[in-house]
């Protein structure tokens, strides 16, 4: 029998037949589709529970079990309908049927030939949905911002109660939530789903459906949220401990549907970058070749991937306890307020990761550009963010050193997280290294950076004091720590994000940005951030608990200068998103590469081509070839003799 | 694998200076100076730093127990530890800001910066120096740690303190609005206001009757939460006569701010009469 290998040709592969025109069903789906058919489905349901099932007729008590269901099932129907009514469930449907997309409806559904409507629709092009997360994002940072100016407004006016304490801890909850929401996705959203699959020279993400799947959740989960403030709020902080949140009126409901919600978009968003990181790189690009900003989007994804089900589980099992009457956080009933703690930290934790390390990523990305300097030292940056995402597996508990559940885990948890300071500091040397003896070209995404590291030092060296069990016994739950993660999200995250975004703006608007006002904007709010958030320190050392409305007349002033600082950052925010917007309406037109930067993103032309490339790129060495020969010292490379030739080849 | 050294190289390769001398040659560059001076500058602006902490700690009239005073040694510890840390990284970028100077242009400049790619000496160093740190900060804590739990707890070995002060038990009930005492061991007395007598061991049984609250007294760093269907245990050593704030330091819904009461620390003879009368009122 003869062993020889048979090469087959490649066999035609019968394609689907077109039935009508391109795009079927999804060609008359639609946001406004998707609202009426969410705004049907709750209506239905709601209705037919209401009138139907008895559950309103039974006694006082379990009418509001029955209440709660009731207002489950609503919010459910709501995401389930929406989702109908925009055509997520067409593909799958299709599927069932027999009748596969060809290749003219999978061009519609990417957005081809649909003009501005294409950002409404159930659309996978990875170009479209970045923009609609970033719009969303810009959306939730306007409410989160709005919500922070009443919080500041009514702990400045230290005389008088403005708000109903109700409403007060609503507008606590909510803005806690909604920042964080809007922080997971400003960057990882817009650049991970935009830029990335360009940077790494991919035609689309791996799951271009999965893609749209991803947002349209998010855009589901947030009217549930939001609507909480009307239903009695979140009246519980974002953490919602149980079992304060078993008191808490329906909109708690919201709340927990939102997040049980999102954890399925982050899910499958983190799927669908890792996939794409992981097999659609260009030919070429080795792990070693891959741009800073891949390698802190992929880790930021697996941890999102990994963490975010312990959230969901948490409120899965929290609205169990509303909804059908188990006991899981109820002591009285053999619960646990360790569990809910327990599992909220296990994400609450590598979540604030999953905001900062992208944003960092980001960060490092622009330096190399505007500093015309290699990364310094690509693998120390690389074992940084790898150390990130290990050890934060095992941070958690500082988040419960005092509620007492385990005393002596203060002991091996303090290690950890002491020890997880160490990858931080690689990212600190990265960023001093690519810093050292390079001339800066001064644009605003460089600012950014210089910002980013002043905001880090502080934010760093307050979570040392944070870290440590006797320290916290002092400054947990006080306002300490809020001025702490305040530094670290928004002061090293949200800054961040403002430079990256302004960095990529002319890719993915095609105009350029107006550096002019967003400069103003960008430092107003960046200096009254100082001043707020320096204020609250001190008025946490003198030990003002937070997520109070009224204190001891010891803390008035460091409020007072808190709420005219804070106040000052909303004028600082307000300008610079007036620059996104102006810039974005009619802004001057952005050449292909405006700052000369060698990553793949900037190869293709603005607008990018629904396909990206007319030919896919083939990649020959680590994109950082800036800069000259070192004339002073020999310069170790870490780089073979190969790469060292076709450096700027590109 | 290293490449061959750059043609404007000082050195061949031949002769390749000690190291020392190549440290030498580091430190008598302009910039690493000029860094250097900056460090040292922002050194010193950073450390007084450490002491302008501890006043706010204690504007509101602490330490009041040895745990507080533990504690406020530990954080200005940390920020003296920490102060060059600060000092090198904002050094770094005060000089990048204005001694390394910038380029104002509408295009991508053409001049470039040296290519460095990494650097062993600086890695290694940077590496072995936050190791360090963190080293110390973890055992520092791991002892002080050990320390706080004893004095929390009163584990400390009864012969190095005789039986001239007993421990008192109180029980903490937080429920919504309110922290209430009961003194177990003194004719079960309950209080809405902590009374506790100087230099003696307090153990606390902390609990509450509803949602999750926490016992923060505020001037003796002592905080634990109360739990619902669990007691939790902390304690305190007060050695400072007074009256001090005790707050709920967990949002526990409506009322949360105003869910606080005093501490008042007073002598033995002060607390003696005081368990008298709040005993007799009780069998009256």
């Amino acid at each position: 029998m003869s062993q020889t290998a048979v090469i087959h040709e490649q066999m035609a592969v019968p394609q689907p037949k077109q039935h009508g025109k391109p795009g079927g069903f999804l060609a008359h789906t639609n946001i406004f589709t998707g609202l009426i058919g969410g705004v049907v489905a709750a209506g239905v349901t709601y209705f037919i529970g209401d009138k139907l099932v008895p559950w309103g007729t039974q006694n006082a008590d379990f009418s509001q079990v029955g209440l709660n269901a009731l207002v489950f099932c609503t919010f459910v129907a709501w995401v389930i309908g929406f989702m109908a009514g925009i055509g997520a469930f067409a593909g799958p449907i299709r599927w069932a049927l027999g009748h596969d997309l060809t290749h003219d409806d999978a061009e519609y559904m990417a957005g081809k030939g649909q003009g501005r409507m294409k950002y409404w629709k159930y659309t996978t092009d990875h170009k479209v949905v970045g923009i609609q997360y970033l719009v969303m994002a810009l959306v939730l940072f306007g409410f989160g911002g709005f919500f922070a100016m009443l919080i500041r407004t009514e702990l400045g006016a230290t005389w008088r109660e403005v708000f109903d304490p109700n409403f007060y801890n609503s507008l606590i909850g909510t803005h806690g939530i909604v920042m964080i929401i809007a922080m997971i996705i400003v960057v990882a959203g817009p650049l991970g789903n935009f830029i990335m699959p360009l940077m790494i020279g991919a035609r689309d993400m791996a799951f271009p459906r999965l893609n749209a799947l991803s947002f349209w959740l998010l855009f589901a989960a947030v009217p549930p949220l939001v609507l909480n403030l009307v239903m009695g709020g979140i009246r519980d902080g974002w953490t919602v401990y149980q079992p304060l949140g078993t008191q808490a009126p329906i909109g708690m409901i919201g709340y927990q549907v939102c997040i049980i919600t999102f954890a399925f978009s982050t899910g499958i968003a983190g799927v669908n970058l890792i996939t794409t990181i992981v097999t659609m790189r260009a030919r070429g690009m080795t792990w070693a070749r891959t741009p800073i900003f891949i390698i802190g989007t992929l880790a930021a994804a697996i941890m999102g991937l990994v963490w975010f089900p312990m959230f969901q589980y948490a409120q899965l099992l929290a609205a169990s306890d509303k909804v059908i009457g188990t006991s899981f956080y109820i002591p009285q009933s053999g619960g646990s307020v360790w569990l809910y703690e327990n599992l909220f930290w296990l994400l609450g934790h590598p979540e604030v990761y999953v905001i900062v390390v992208p944003a960092t990523a980001g960060i490092l990305e622009l330096m190399v550009v505007f500093l015309r300097k290699p990364l310094f030292s690509y693998k120390m940056a690389v074992a940084g963010f790898a150390g990130v995402v290990g050890i934060s597996a095992v941070v958690w508990v500082h988040h419960m050193y005092m509620t007492g559940f385990a005393p002596q885990a203060g002991y091996p948890f303090m290690l950890s997280t002491e020890l997880i300071s160490i990858p931080f500091g690689f990212l600190v040397l990265v960023m001093l290294g690519t810093l050292w003896r390079g001339k800066a070209w001064n644009r605003l995404p460089m600012m950014a950076v210089y910002a980013v590291i002043f905001d880090k030092i502080i934010g760093g060296i307050t979570g040392v004091y944070l870290s440590d069990v006797p320290v916290d016994q002092y400054m947990h739950g006080s306002m300490f720590v809020v001025a702490h993660f305040h530094y670290m999200l928004m002061g090293a995250g949200l800054f961040a994000a403002m430079g990256v975004i302004v960095y990529w703006f002319p890719k993915m608007t095609g105009r350029m940005f107006d550096e002019r006002i967003g400069k103003i904007g960008f430092w107003t709010a960046f200096l009254a951030f100082q001043v707020t958030f320096l204020s609250m320190f001190v008025a946490g050392l003198q030990g003002m608990p937070r997520r109070v409305l009224q204190f001891d007349n010891a803390f008035d002033i460091s409020n007072w200068i808190s709420t005219i600082g804070a106040y000052c950052i909303g004028i600082g925010m307000l300008i610079f998103l007036y620059a996104v917007i102006t810039s974005w309406r009619n802004g001057k037109v952005a050449p292909s590469n405006p700052w000369g930067a060698k990553t793949l993103e900037w190869q293709t032309e603005t607008p990018v081509p629904l396909e990206n490339f007319p030919v896919l790129p083939v990649v020959t060495s680590d994109p950082y070839g800036y800069g000259i020969p070192d004339p002073y010292l020999k310069v170790e490379e870490e780089l073979d003799q190969d790469d060292n030739e076709t450096v700027g080849a590109r | 694998m290293s490449i061959e050294t750059p043609v404007d190289q000082p050195e061949s390769p031949t002769n390749r200076p000690e190291s020392t001398h190549r440290m030498k040659e580091w430190f008598s560059r302009d910039y690493v100076r000029k860094i250097i001076a900056i460090f040292i500058v922002l050194t010193i602006i950073i450390i007084p730093i450490a002491w302008l902490v501890i006043h706010f700690l204690e504007l509101s009239g602490g330490p009041a127990s040895s745990i507080m005073e533990e504690l406020e040694t530990t954080i200005f510890v940390f920020t003296l530890v920490s102060a060059p840390l600060m000092a090198i990284t904002a050094a770094v970028l005060i000089y990048s800001l204005f001694g390394w100077g910038s380029i104002k242009s509408e295009d991508p400049p053409m001049q470039e910066n040296p290519a460095i790619r990494t650097n062993a000496v600086a890695v290694i160093g940077w590496t072995a120096a936050t190791s360090l740190l963190a080293a110390f900060l973890v055992i520092w804590g791991l002892v002080e740690l050990a320390t706080i739990t004893a004095d929390s707890y009163g584990s400390t070995p009864s012969s190095q303190q005789p039986n001239a002060t007993k421990q008192i038990d109180v029980n903490v009930t937080g429920q919504q609005w309110v922290w209430s005492f009961e003194y177990p061991d003194q004719q079960k007395i309950q209080s809405d206001v902590l009374v506790v007598p100087i230099n003696t061991p307090i153990y606390f049984n902390v609990t509450s009757k509803d949602v999750v609250h926490s016992f923060w007294v505020v001037e003796m760093g002592v905080k634990i939460d109360a739990n619902p269907g669990a007691v939790t245990n902390t304690g305190f050593t007060a050695n400072k006569l007074g009256t001090f704030n005790i707050r709920c330091a967990e949002l526990c819904g409506l009322h949360h701010a105003y869910m606080e009461t005093n501490v008042q620390v007073v002598t033995q003879d002060q607390f003696d009469s005081w368990v008298r009368e709040q005993g007799g009122k009780r069998t009256a």
